[in-house]
């Protein structure tokens, strides 16, 4: 039981930084995105090379990269803002490929016919397009939130306190009594913590999808 | 008599359209060769051909869906010169003159029937909110699916999503209303409640231009055929004069594998 | 550039990487593919506990599969060294993540192909293996594709239990010559050099595969 508690203390951290980064990932993928999808070369091809530079770093070295070898100045970032930072910006560039594929998807007779009844760039984007492209992009992120509570299990290594990190302390401070015991817990709390949000997004999905 | 389609509130003459020396390449590929045409006021011209031969990109180029590579489009009084920069606001104000109709409806999914035509008006004309969904609902009364006015597209029939796509662009008070195979994704029986509209649009005195191959409502409504092959128009005139004794042989070629199926 | 000295290390640390990645992505499609047919069984008692098995290996963390592998199992008697202990932990990752793409390729191709192949008479297990499966494969390559350039990347994590992979050797470079920001950006850009070109290769197989089959 204590190790149940010595592992659960590490929840709040685990959540906090799932939904900083998350949010960070759902705002910062839209200017990414519209960057992705330009239409003056030099952006579009500036924006592919980032955004193919995020997602090829592993997550582990930006966390490390950020927390160490990040200082301006008198300034270096804690752990929780290098971990969330560091999984806000990975975040956005994964999101920004998925709103890009919604609108991939979008009918392209839907921004015609905003063309052609008068609507100007931006309404057509925000009224008719943008809708109609978070509908579509909704599993995907929600998958998304999904991975990222997992990978937040990588900020353990730049010594946030969350699941993993309380986990291995505990047993680190209990050689002989340990054993598998607190990684096991750690694994059914992502477990439990999965299997809500889960069915979350799947009654989202299909209310979402009735609506239509 | 009932309400009319086009109601009061449109006092404005309809406008004539004239395209003069249209070109446009897809790539190597030459859609457009040089053509002209000239659309009267009030007139409903049917614009009929082999698939392939850019009728569609020719009705296109009218409100500037697609841009023609060389030419000038003229809508009532607007013109548009081909090559020099056409403006954000000019396009816009050109693409408000004038409505059209798309083969596949291309209605807003998320929004319901009745806000896919008022909110257009709002934002593009400046109508209150009570206002538009007050026209809306007559012009869709009007049609025959004021009580779909509360439900989604999606929850429509082909054939009543495309009346509403016309009730759509003509709540814009429209000087000219283009028309891209309207009934090509329906069911016969069910492509007959669209052209019962287009008809009645027509008696009204819109201009209209049609891109169709509904021989018979070319032949009934239409006051002027245009025959176009391989990116040139081949023919045009009366639609009775024309289909009855076609001067040219590919127009004799494409009306009789069209007649007699 | 004084860090100079340190590129062979880093290499030596990336030829790990590199193995760990093959060692995981063969054996881990393999057991995969065993997943994805044990989970499509119609036998119950075969589903249902590869379908808790896929589910714990996609539902838990990479790191954690990692930490019970190498302490965790020494508790009860398996005592595995470091890089024997990440190779099990990222294939038994790897393993349940494919197991879904490959059971997704399978289920793609039409049961035209079953009734086809039934109405000539071919066996069960023939229809299987040389009508279904390199079809099945065949759709999944392009997921299956990205999945092994993320392994590829998540072996980065086996620096948490100390094999002595890309990561750990940067980690050690940086701590000996303070450089930080640069050594973990060189070593940054050695995961790009390799996952970037890797991942337009599998779109241009992507689009390649697209084009040859309708």
């Amino acid at each position: 039981m204590t190790v149940l508690l010595a592992v659960l203390a590490g929840l709040p951290l685990t959540l906090l930084v799932t939904v900083c980064a998350f949010a960070i990932g759902l705002v910062g993928g839209v200017p990414i995105m519209l960057g992705l999808r330009s239409r003056i070369f030099p952006v579009r091809i500036a924006t592919r090379f980032l955004v193919d530079l995020i997602r090829g770093v592993p997550t582990i070295v930006w966390l490390f990269l950020l927390y160490f070898g990040f200082s301006f100045g008198n300034f270096r970032f804690n752990s929780l803002g290098a971990a969330v930072l560091g999984l806000g910006i990975i975040s956005a560039a994964y999101l920004a490929e998925m709103y890009r594929g919604a609108f991939l998807v979008l009918a392209k007779g839907q921004s015609e016919a905003a063309q052609a009844l008068g609507f100007g760039r931006r309404t057509t984007f925000v009224r008719i397009l943008a809708p109609q492209a978070i509908r579509t992009a909704l599993p995907s992120l929600t998958s998304y939130l999904l991975a990222l509570v997992k990978d937040s299990s990588i900020a353990s290594t730049i010594g946030v306190t969350e699941i993993v990190f309380a986990a291995t302390t505990f047993a680190r401070q209990n050689p002989e009594s340990a054993g598998l015991t607190p990684f096991f817990f750690a694994a059914g709390v992502y477990l439990a913590v999965s299997i809500p949000l889960a069915v979350v997004a799947r009654r989202l999905d299909t209310r979402l999808r009735r609506s239509f | 008599m009932g309400v009319p389609l086009v109601t009061q509130s449109n006092e404005l003459p309809t406008a004539g359209v004239e395209l003069s020396h249209i070109s446009k390449s897809f790539g190597s590929h030459l859609v457009l060769d040089d053509i002209s045409m000239k659309v009267a006021p009030g007139s409903v011209t049917a614009l009929i051909g082999p698939s392939g031969s850019g009728k569609s990109t020719l009705l296109r180029c009218v409100n500037l869906l697609e841009i023609p590579e060389a030419g000038t489009v003229t809508v009532g009084s607007k013109t548009v010169i081909a090559g020099r920069k056409v403006s954000e606001k000019d396009l816009l104000a050109l693409r408000r003159e004038v409505g059209m109709v798309f083969q596949s409806f291309n209605l807003f999914p998320h929004f319901s029937v009745l806000r896919n035509v008022a909110f257009p008006q709002e934002r593009i004309l400046g109508r209150s909110r009570e206002e538009a969904e007050a026209r809306a609902l007559v012009l869709l009364e009007r049609v025959g699916l004021k009580d779909k006015a509360h439900q989604h597209p999606g929850k429509c029939s082909g054939g009543q999503q495309q009346r509403i796509a016309i009730v759509r662009a003509l709540a814009l008070d429209p000087r000219a209303m283009l028309f891209d195979e309207p009934t090509s994704a329906l069911d016969p029986e069910v492509g007959v409640e669209v052209l019962a509209v287009m008809r009645e649009l027509a008696s009204t005195g819109m201009t209209m231009i049609v891109v169709t191959h509904e021989m018979q409502f070319a032949r009934d409504v239409g006051d002027h055929l245009v025959v176009m092959a391989d990116g040139k128009i081949i023919e045009e005139g009366a639609p009775n004069a024309v289909m009855s004794d076609p001067r040219e042989e590919r127009t004799r070629r494409f009306l009789s594998a069209v007649l007699e199926r | 550039m004084d860090l100079v000295q340190y590129f062979p290390r880093l290499l030596d640390g990336l030829g790990v990487s590199l193995q760990l990645t093959a060692i995981s992505v063969v054996c881990g499609y393999l057991i995969g593919l065993l997943f994805a047919l044990g989970a499509a069984s119609i036998r119950p008692w075969l589903r249902w506990p590869t379908l808790v098995v896929i589910e714990i290996g996609r539902g838990i963390p990479a790191l954690v599969v990692l930490y019970i592998a190498y302490y965790g199992l020494p508790s009860i008697g398996i005592l595995l060294e470091n890089f024997t202990a990440a190779a099990f932990g990222l294939t038994f990752t790897v393993a349940a993540y494919s197991s879904e793409t490959i059971r997704a390729g399978l289920q793609s191709v039409d049961n035209a192909q079953r009734e086809a192949s039934a109405a000539l008479g071919l066996s069960p297990l023939t229809t299987f293996v040389r009508i279904i499966l390199p079809q099945g494969t065949r759709s999944a390559v392009p997921a299956l594709m990205g999945l092994a350039i993320q392994s590829f990347q998540g072996t980065s994590l086996a620096y948490s239990i100390s094999v002595n992979e890309l990561m750990s050797q940067s980690y050690q470079v940086s701590t000996v010559t303070f450089e930080y920001l640069k050594v973990y950006a060189i070593t940054g850009l050695i995961y790009v050099a390799i996952a970037v070109p890797a991942t337009w290769l599998s779109m241009l197989v992507e689009r390649r595969l697209a084009r040859g089959h309708v």
